[in-house]
């Protein structure tokens, strides 16, 4: 019976075989199963990206299984690496016990190890059928990536002699560095994306051309209309509007902005384009003018302290009245004082001052600019996102409008049914679900450098994260670690539940039947 | 860090083995081996780790297993030891795994022995708190308000837990140490620490045992970890009889008892009063622990 049953080779065993001929697994009548919930992370992140399972793959160091889990819902890590503002942080549970993990940091790593990686050559097949996007935005360029992935060819229409969008022509080169935007752009192109620049949709390129020369059309034009203060002084020379002044900056061109420089309005752009006018040359003095307080100013706060830093002036409660201007140039500008009342900005024109100024940059937000819609003769579903449908948002929310655009027009387009992008049923993990009990065993380690070592302080909250600790616990040794991960032995597994109840991250349940 | 050694290569415990779902005791002696292995041998009494092993030429264990008569541990395990020495082959750690029957009764004149004597064994105990494999019988390692199947309901477990402990203090033995299953790495440290002293070493583990204690298989880890924030099983150590030491320490914190009791069918139909009674035995202890331990070593 117990021929061909292998001697133990250990060295100091005095001749005996192995129990494994016993199959204890019989004995099991329920069975540790995967169980996957949510994570904050997860749930607070804007393109919904899979947040533990990516940390997971690159604390393994296994970067290829890292890309492949994050290009599901980002293609482009390495911009949101360094722009996204990080919701995903915020509610993170490793927050309670020490320091929040950083996500961004990691995702960026991915980012950069996909640019470093990527194979030229492995043009998508593009025999399936043909998509125009107009603008090469982040909703643009996500929507051409998932297209091209699923065998389409996509031709991209672009205003502007630039790809990126906003990111491109919005987003200072300090936060991020333009390379990134060109490797991106150069992957896209050698998977066979096609992209037409200095090519405005609707006036160099009729709507209704390409409607008819391509099976279908992706609008994702952005929010480019700047919003006008309606004073006295606006067309004066030296007045600026937000994006038009970042925009040529962005573009190597020199907005002559010498001197003193007032920027009014309290969001992310007044904040950008403060920061870029102090890094222009003669430039002395910036300050920012915001008509509430400071608590209410819509930019990021970490980037209003940057400013701040930087030496940019901070002013608040300060309503804008008039440019005054001298032969037809801004030389100041008058403000009242002004805060937020029950009912809207109350203003109080007897309390009032002027400051001296050069240029004046107004960053009053933005409006998408509708008058496309007006040539649509289609019947056919519209496909739209990004700022242009939700008005001024973010590139991660615009990186998803585009990937829910190429899954619905891929569905449409093959007759298959609409996938339910609103679907995310699972369980959200808080901090008292998890089991730390056992992490106690684990001795967490505090903030890290390496992305991998950072990836490890992720505490894998709904997923499993490879911690091993059903390894550790189990008394049958019945499960098994290969590449890092783990699996159940179910020879052996006796059904006993010690991993499910420990698991940290309460990703195991125990399952009836065997 | 166990954890962080996941190496399979070290692992001397073999699957297929015949201990019941969730057992502590197999726990333990997974952790045991391959913190002490490969170059090791163990000697064996009669219990539960008899039938675990396997019955020859099965084995579940990648060393030699010497099974012994019931009270002869500590005997067994000195002549090994010296035998082992004789023919040259002293670097081999000798250690003798009993239960609690084979411990704290029936083994311990020939344990007591040993340790006077100084042998240079490791002694561990692996408590499951009864005579399990002859089907559950008090021992005077079952903690008082207990139901055995020698103390059925209405019956309970009359008398304290002996302190082992103390008794094996009171040799005055270079080294012993406390540990349980929901702490490997704590076990792992005092397992090496011994091995690395010479002269009798006695390592007592708490190995939650599901149908003994009327515990679900799950709860294993769970309530090993209980066991020790409840302060029912302080982990610490205690070097040359005299210097002791926390190596876990529970603080004021420490959660009530009942926290314990509640998972384990053996404590059900306890009424209040000896829950009282068991809470302030184990005060009393607890105070009697932190004075031997002193200020400096609470840990
Ligand atoms: C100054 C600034 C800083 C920002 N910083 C951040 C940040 O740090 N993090 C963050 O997450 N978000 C940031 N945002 C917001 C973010 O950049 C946008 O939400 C995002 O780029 C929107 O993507 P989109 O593809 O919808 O539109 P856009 O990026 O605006 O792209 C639209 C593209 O369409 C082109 N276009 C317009 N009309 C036509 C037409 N008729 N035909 C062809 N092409 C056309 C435009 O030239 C543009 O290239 C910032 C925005 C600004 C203004
Ligand atoms: C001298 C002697 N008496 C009784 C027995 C029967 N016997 C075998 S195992 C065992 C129980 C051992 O209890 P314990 O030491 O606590 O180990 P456990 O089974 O609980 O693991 C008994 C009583 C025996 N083998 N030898
Ligand atoms: S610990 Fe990990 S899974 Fe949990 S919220 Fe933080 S990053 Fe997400
Ligand atoms: S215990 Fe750790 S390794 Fe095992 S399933 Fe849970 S998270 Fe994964
Ligand atoms: S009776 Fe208890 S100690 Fe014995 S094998 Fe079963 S679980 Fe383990
Ligand atoms: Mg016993």
């Amino acid at each position: 019976m117990l021929s061909g049953v292998e001697k133990i080779k250990a060295p100091y065993f005095c001749g005996a075989s192995p129990i494994s001929v016993n199959k204890t697994g019989e004995w099991r009548l329920l069975t540790p199963t995967r169980r996957e919930s949510l994570s904050p992370c997860s749930s607070d992140c804007l393109l919904e990206g899979e947040i533990p399972l990516w940390l997971e793959a690159v604390k393994r160091e296994s970067w290829p299984e890292a890309w492949q889990i994050m290009s599901r819902n980002n293609p482009f890590p390495a911009l949101t690496g360094h722009v996204c503002y990080q919701s995903c942080t915020a509610n993170c549970n490793r927050g309670r016990l020490d320091e929040e993990v950083d996500i961004r940091e990691v995702e960026k790593a991915i980012g950069y190890w996909r640019l470093d990686n990527y194979e030229p050559g492995g043009k998508a097949v593009t025999s399936k059928g043909k998509v125009a996007v107009a603008g090469s935005g982040p909703a643009g360029l996500s929507c051409a990536y998932y297209l091209a992935v699923n065998g389409y060819a996509v031709t991209v229409f672009e205003k502007s002699a630039v790809i990126g969008g906003m990111a491109a022509l919005g987003i200072p080169e300090y936060r991020l560095p333009r390379t990134v935007l060109q490797r991106e752009l150069a992957i896209l192109e050698d998977m066979g994306i096609d992209f037409v620049t200095a090519c405005e949709v609707g006036k160099d390129v009729e709507v209704a051309r390409l409607y008819s020369e391509y099976d279908h059309l992706f609008l994702a034009t952005g929010a480019w209309l700047s919003r006008r203060a309606g004073i006295k002084g606006e067309e004066a020379e030296g007045v600026w509007y937000a994006l038009d002044f970042l925009s040529l900056v962005n573009r190597g061109g020199d907005p002559e902005s010498g001197g003193t420089v007032v920027v009014i309005g309290g969001g992310n752009a007044a904040i950008d384009s403060a920061r870029t006018a102090l890094r222009q040359p003669g430039v002395d003095h910036v300050s920012l003018v915001y008509r509430r307080s400071r608590a209410e100013m819509p930019a990021e706060p970490s980037e209003v302290e940057a400013a701040e830093d930087e030496g940019v002036e901070l002013i608040f409660n300060a309503l804008p009245r008039e440019i005054i201007t001298k032969n037809g140039a801004a030389v100041g500008i008058g403000f009242d004082y002004c805060r937020t009342g029950l009912e809207g900005l109350i203003v109080d024109r007897n309390r009032s001052f002027e400051k001296s100024c050069s240029t004046v940059i107004m960053a009053l937000g933005q409006d998408p600019d509708y008058s496309i819609f007006g040539q649509l003769k289609e019947t056919r579903p519209l496909y739209a996102g990004g700022d242009l449908v939700s008005g001024p948002a973010t590139v991660p929310e615009a990186i998803r409008a585009g990937r829910l655009a190429a899954f619905s027009l891929l569905a449409d387009l093959e007759g298959t049914p609409l996938p339910d992008f609103g679907a995310r049923p699972l369980k959200k993990v808080s901090f008292e679900d998890l089991n730390l009990a056992a992490k106690v065993n684990l001795q967490l380690q505090q903030k890290q450098t390496l992305p991998f070592e950072e990836a490890a302080r992720c505490l894998g909250c709904g997923s499993c994260n490879s911690c091993g600790v059903c390894y550790l616990f189990c008394p049958d040794l019945a499960v098994d670690r290969s590449n890092g991960s783990y699996e159940f032995n179910l020879d052996y597994c006796k059904g006993c539940g010690i991993c499910a109840e420990e698991c940290p991250a309460r990703a195991l349940v125990m399952e009836g039947g065997v | 860090m166990l954890v962080d050694d996941l190496n399979r290569e070290r692992e001397m415990i073999i699957s297929g083995h015949n201990a019941c779902p969730g057992c502590g005791a197999a726990l333990a002696v997974r952790y045991l081996t391959r913190a002490l292995g490969p170059n090791l041998a163990i000697v064996l009494t009669a219990s539960c780790w008899s039938i675990i092993a396997g019955a020859p030429p099965l084995t579940a264990l990648k060393c030699p297993i010497l099974h012994c008569p019931f009270p002869s541990a500590g005997s067994v395990g000195s002549g090994l030891k010296r035998g082992l020495e004789a023919k040259g082959k002293g670097d081999t750690t000798v250690v003798v795994l009993a239960g609690d029957g084979g411990t704290f009764d029936i083994g311990l004149q020939a344990l007591s022995g040993a340790a006077q004597r100084n042998e240079d064994i490791i002694f561990v105990c692996y408590d499951n708190e009864a005579y399990m494999n002859t089907g559950m019988q008090t021992s005077s390692a079952t903690p008082f308000g207990a139901r055995t199947n020698t103390a059925p309901y209405p019956l309970f477990k009359e008398g304290r837990k002996k302190d082992i402990m103390q008794i094996m203090a009171a040799h005055g033995i270079p080294y012993a140490a406390t540990a349980t299953v929901a702490f490997p790495d704590d076990m792992e440290a005092k397992l090496k620490k011994a091995q690395s002293i010479t002269g009798f070493r006695f390592i007592h583990v708490l190995s939650p045992c599901p149908p003994g204690w009327g515990s679900e298989s799950a709860d294993t880890v769970h309530l090993s970890r209980l066991a020790v924030q409840t302060g029912f099983f302080p982990l610490y150590e205690i070097h040359n009889g005299v210097d002791w030491k926390m190596t876990w320490m529970t603080d004021k914190s420490r959660l009530p008892l009942s926290a314990y009791l509640d998972r384990q069918r053996r404590f059900k139909q306890m009424d209040k009063e000896k829950i009282v009674a068991l809470q302030e035995e184990l005060d009393d202890e607890w105070y009697f622990l932190m004075n031997k331990v002193g200020p400096a070593d609470r840990c």
